[in-house]
């Protein structure tokens, strides 16, 4: 299987993470989805919990259970469910910059080994806090510090919403590329909005994105 | 620098730095904790100021300061924050400062919750604290828009010396969009701060006094003259409005920030129904643009004003609309957004639905 059995998605904020792991969820079978966003009071992914209920996906929220905006950063106790459970698929979507990360440190110790589960990091070099590969690599590294986890794979979202270009997106891919080989990590997907028609085969496998977290906000 | 993709309060707190902010001095609050956050980290590597103070009054108080030093200042805040800061925004402009204070606004009364709003508009176009004050206040309706006014809000504040009050909603604060942060914006003329207490006196210069206590009526009264020429000043010379669809509309949405631009998706619906709908989109909500109303075509039968408030606008339309046309409203609150379907429903209401 090309996924592991968890995903989780890192990045800085406005990286595209919420919206990517809605994505992936849906369109692979998930049974979780892991909402740790406790930074973020809009755009989060939880906001869909009516449409994770039609897919029967397992949402659980990283706030008290139907509070949406109770700006509280709290974290449910059944979010460490999918790591000792290994029977359940899941997807974790964390909070902006390292600081999301930290939420991790609470299930590092129930973590038998990585095998099954990547970390990932995404990127869109249109974001100023992680232009360049330096940028990059040191976000990923207090990232690292931070979750106690290592960084398994890249994921490449480069995009400036509709005026994205085909070009633009390979701009990222070459600056992640040099990340890929510093770090030695793969570039594991490549986010494309469903609305854009590229050809280029990019690395990675393809994430066909439709924007369903800013749809239920805007 | 190309275009860069950005949350909007990032986008406007580097739109401050871009302008020469020299010192930040603010206190968390949702949903505009980023810009504090983007300037805690870079106002520092600028070698500039930032100080997360102990409350509001403090921030505000510390912008006090630093305005008198003669420092290009900003605060920001989120409304009940903002609310807290009235008493030193009076005192600011008693004194004749400068100042930039961007207020991402929630639902109220009270703490009321932290999904978006713009239930502060009285209290922004009204002054806010006591005294006779006004705050050159603009409403942008999207990032860039944002970082261009906010490039040019520092100019204008030192024009002026009086606070220059940025009113957006939290879903600006929140959302992201391609932001170009080189596009030209006005330069004002301006002159050099000889009132400013900043300690150097080389020149031989008289004590500058920063102050709003006057006691002696007489003289309270002169300074409120003086602060009213500044007041008058921007409403005959700097209202700011967009026109926009004027052309054969028979009805016409008065809304600002967001919510103009959700009547944007409106206007397009209703041109698929065969309605012709324009919007009138104050930009400066203080000056109100009442000049924009004498260019209403006289094809417009209606006006709708659509706010995130109960309607703190409406008052400022009628006295712009002299009595011409009929006036409705639309509003949601409490950090409920309008969806276009719903102002789109409105309209057909009131022109008497599908042409």
């Amino acid at each position: 299987m090309f996924m592991k059995r968890i995903t989780i998605v890192a990045g800085h904020y406005g990286s595209g993470k919420s919206e990517i792991s809605v994505n992936l969820a849906l369109n692979n079978n998930i049974d979780y989805i892991v909402d740790l966003d406790i930074i973020n009071p809009y755009f989060r992914s939880r906001a869909l919990s009516d449409v994770f209920e039609e897919n029967n996906i397992h949402l659980v929220e990283s706030t008290i259970k139907g509070m949406l905006n109770s700006d509280m950063p709290y974290v449910s106790g059944e979010a460490a469910v999918p790591f000792v459970r290994d029977d359940i698929t899941a997807i974790y979507d964390l909070g902006g910059t390292e600081n999301g990360g930290r939420v991790l440190i609470q299930f590092v110790h129930r973590i038998k080994n990585m095998d099954d589960i990547d970390l990932l990091y995404t990127v869109n070099i249109f974001r100023p806090e992680t232009a360049t590969a330096d940028l990059i690599i040191k976000a990923i590294h207090d990232l690292e510090g931070e979750a106690q986890l290592k960084v398994t794979g890249l994921i490449n979202n480069t995009n400036l919403m509709n005026l994205t270009t085909e070009d633009e997106v390979l701009e990222g891919e070459t600056v992640l590329v040099e990340v890929s080989k510093k770090l030695n990590l793969p570039i594991k997907y490549t986010v494309v909005e469903e609305t854009h028609d590229f050809k280029h085969q990019f690395k990675g496998e393809r994430i066909t994105l439709s924007r369903l977290v800013a749809k239920r906000w805007l | 620098m190309a275009k860069v993709l950005m949350k909007g309060n990032e986008a406007m707190a580097l739109a401050a730095i871009k302008a020469g902010c020299e010192a930040f001095y603010g206190y968390p609050i949702t949903p505009q904790n980023e810009l504090p956050e983007y300037m805690s980290k870079h106002m520092k590597a600028n070698d500039r100021v930032f100080v997360q103070s102990e409350s509001e009054v403090a921030a505000i108080n510390m912008v006090y300061g630093a305005a008198g030093a003669g420092a290009r200042v900003l605060t920001s805040s989120s409304s009940p924050g903002i609310a807290l800061k009235q008493e030193g925004i009076s005192y600011i402009a008693g004194a004749e400062l400068p100042a930039v204070i961007i207020n991402v606004m929630r639902g109220g009364p009270g703490l009321g919750g932290i999904q978006p709003s713009q239930a502060d508009y009285k209290q922004i176009t009204r002054g806010g604290g006591n005294g006779d004050y006004y705050l050159y206040s603009l409403a942008p309706e999207s990032l860039q828009e944002a970082v261009d006014l906010i490039k040019e809000s520092f100019d204008i504040a030192d024009y002026f010396r009086n606070p220059v009050m940025i009113a957006v909603d939290g879903l600006i604060g929140q959302m992201m969009e391609p932001v170009d942060f080189e596009n030209e914006v006005p330069k004002w003329d301006l002159k050099p701060k000889t009132w400013a207490a900043d300690g150097d006196r080389t020149n031989g210069r008289p004590k500058n006094i920063i102050n709003s206590l006057y006691l002696d009526p007489a003289v309270l009264e002169q300074h409120n003259f003086k602060l009213q020429k500044k007041y008058q000043e921007m409403k005959d010379h700097h209202q700011r409005y967009e026109m926009i669809n004027m052309e054969n509309a028979e009805i016409v949405i008065v809304a600002f920030g967001s919510t103009s631009r959700i009547a944007r998706s409106s206007i397009e619906l209703l041109k698929e129904q065969g309605i012709n709908c324009g919007i009138l989109r104050p930009i400066s909500i203080y000056p109100y643009p009442e000049k924009a109303f004498k260019e209403i075509p006289s094809t417009v039968k209606d006006l709708l004003v659509v706010e995130m408030s109960t309607g703190q606008m409406i008052d400022d339309v009628k006295i712009a609309n002299e009595c011409r046309l009929p006036i409705h409203f639309y509003g949601r609150v409490g950090g409920i957004v309008p969806e276009a379907e719903e102002i789109v429903n409105k309209v057909l209401e009131i022109v008497g639905g599908v042409k």
